[in-house]
């Protein structure tokens, strides 16, 4: 099992059943994942192609999409902040 | 340095009070608060959320308060931000800066809040008679954000 956070507007369209999910066995990495996710739910999806979304692996910045994921595991997909 | 993130309303005077208590030791207080206005736009907006990722906004804001003190030797830095649903009025965000010198204050301040515009984890979203939208980052704050970036050089 891994848990997903969706923050922003990502949010408003990720359905409460992807909070915690258990990955079927191709998902290895966070590009895997979020591939994973758009075809979970494609609202989800466009959202996340249609403005930057950076991914978060365990409350650090992951910069590379072929960091692995591992069972336990906590990922939250960021939109654009706006705070201040 | 110190960063919290509020549910709650909060008191900025009360804060900057609290913050200054004692510091005989300092000859410049600087301090900025941004509020909650009830149109943007054009929009009506009777209400505000702000959404945070809790432990990483924490984290994150930390990292730029960094920054920022260590480039203007600022070590006294207080952010007070807040998150939930905010009324038009009320305070969003609590910078402030004490110093030996007004320069250092002022400079640590405007560039703090540069830098939480663009990159505090934080999200925002307007909500009023015409609707909900979620806030991102103006031009002109992009714009800032380089600005202030550039002058680290």
């Amino acid at each position: 099992m891994v848990r997903l956070v969706f923050l922003g507007k990502l949010g408003d369209v990720a359905p409460a059943s992807l909070g915690e999910v258990s990955l079927p066995g191709e998902v290895r990495t966070l590009f895997d994942l979020k591939s994973w996710v758009a075809r979970q739910q494609p609202l989800l999806g466009r959202a996340m192609e249609a403005t930057p979304t950076r991914l978060i692996l365990n409350q650090a910045v992951a910069h590379d999409l072929a960091a692995p994921i591992a069972d336990g595991d906590e990922i939250a997909f960021l939109p654009p902040m706006s705070g201040g | 340095m110190q960063i919290r993130i509020v549910q709650q309303s909060f008191d900025p005077q009360a804060e900057v009070a609290a913050f200054a208590k004692g510091r005989d030791d300092a000859g410049a207080l600087v301090s900025f608060v941004g509020t909650c206005r009830a149109a943007t736009d054009g929009m009506d907006a009777r209400e505000l959320r702000i959404d945070h990722y809790p432990g990483f906004s924490e984290k994150e804001i930390a990292r730029l308060a960094g920054e920022v003190s260590a480039r203007f030797d600022c070590p006294d830095l207080l952010v007070v931000h807040r998150v939930g649903a905010i009324l038009p009025g009320e305070a969003i965000v609590l910078v402030a800066a004490l110093s030996t010198h007004r320069a250092n204050a002022f400079d640590a301040v405007r560039v703090l809040m540069d830098y939480l515009k663009t990159d505090a984890p934080l999200w925002k979203k307007e909500s009023g008679p015409q609707g909900g939208r979620w806030i991102e980052p103006r031009a002109e704050d992009h714009v800032r954000r380089a600005q202030a970036e550039k002058g680290m050089a």
